[in-house]
């Protein structure tokens, strides 16, 4: 099993222009929610206590506002990601103490090698690097823009 | 909730103490802009789970994930994903959600 290309894992119904929740596992829940309408995830409840667990290890937040929870789990059936954006901010106890405003949740099956899990969410990683390329996903205002962003930067 | 849940957390839990104690993963995660800063309360978290587990569970469990990495897999389409053989028909459960031994690699299965 791979995790293919981000642009093919990556659809319309994946995408939350405006998570509903300000807090960070609330928010996380809306987006596994998400995962599990669209077929990637079995039991939802179980994998939202992985990722609360991924954030015990050490945040997710990465900084300028942005954050990469992800997780490897046998509740995980395809590889899945998630994009979410919050105007108001998240607090995720990022190292910079800034709220969170765009989250990329990348789920692998737990078929997935380590290594393999962790390249791809270095792939996700480069989508929210550039200050140009998160400008643009915050200002994005169709499923079309976000998806742009994401294929340029993965180009 | 599934009636398995600590064993399934603990699968999770353990998949994530061994892509951290790799330095390779430990490395490229920190370059991507991630701090670790807590591995201590995972090892805590996967002893009381562990605890907690059925003996008749948590046995198999321990010596697959010893010998392969991984002590439970999910079943996909009828084929074990821990060695890929095709699991018999009489194998299946009745009811989603359960669990049972694979004959060949000893791996728990867990049927989605």
């Amino acid at each position: 099993m791979s995790t293919g290309s981000i642009s093919t894992v990556f659809d319309t119904s994946l995408f939350i222009p405006e998570l509903r929740y300000g807090r960070l596992e609330p928010a996380l829940g809306e987006m596994v929610t998400r995962a599990a309408r669209a077929g990637c995830v079995s039991a939802h409840r179980l994998l939202r206590g992985t990722l609360a667990t991924r954030e015990r290890a050490g945040s997710t937040g990465i900084g300028k506002g942005a954050a990469l929870p992800h997780a490897r789990s046998v509740h995980v059936l395809e590889p899945c990601i998630v994009f979410a954006r919050s105007k108001r901010g998240i607090e995720w106890d990022a190292p910079d103490g800034d709220p969170v405003r765009l989250v990329l949740l990348m789920l692998s099956p737990a078929e997935l090698t380590a290594e393999m899990h962790v390249e791809w969410v270095a792939r996700g990683a480069a989508v929210l690097r550039l200050q140009r390329q998160r400008q643009r996903l915050l200002d994005a205002g169709t499923f079309d823009a976000v998806a742009a962003v994401f294929g340029e930067a993965l180009a | 909730m599934s009636r398995h849940a600590d064993l399934l957390e603990l699968q999770d839990l353990d998949l994530l103490l061994r892509m951290l104690g790799r330095d390779t993963c430990r490395t490229r995660l920190r370059r991507v802009g991630f701090s670790f800063d807590g591995p201590e309360r995972l090892a805590r978290r996967r002893e009381r789970l562990a605890a907690r587990i059925e003996p008749r569970w948590i046995g198999p469990y321990e010596r697959a994930a010893g010998r392969y990495g991984r002590g439970l897999v999910a079943v996909r389409d009828r084929v074990c994903t821990g060695c890929y053989i095709t699991l018999p028909t009489s194998s299946t459960p009745e009811t989603h959600d359960a669990l049972t031994l694979c004959e060949s690699c000893g791996r728990i299965l867990y049927w989605r």
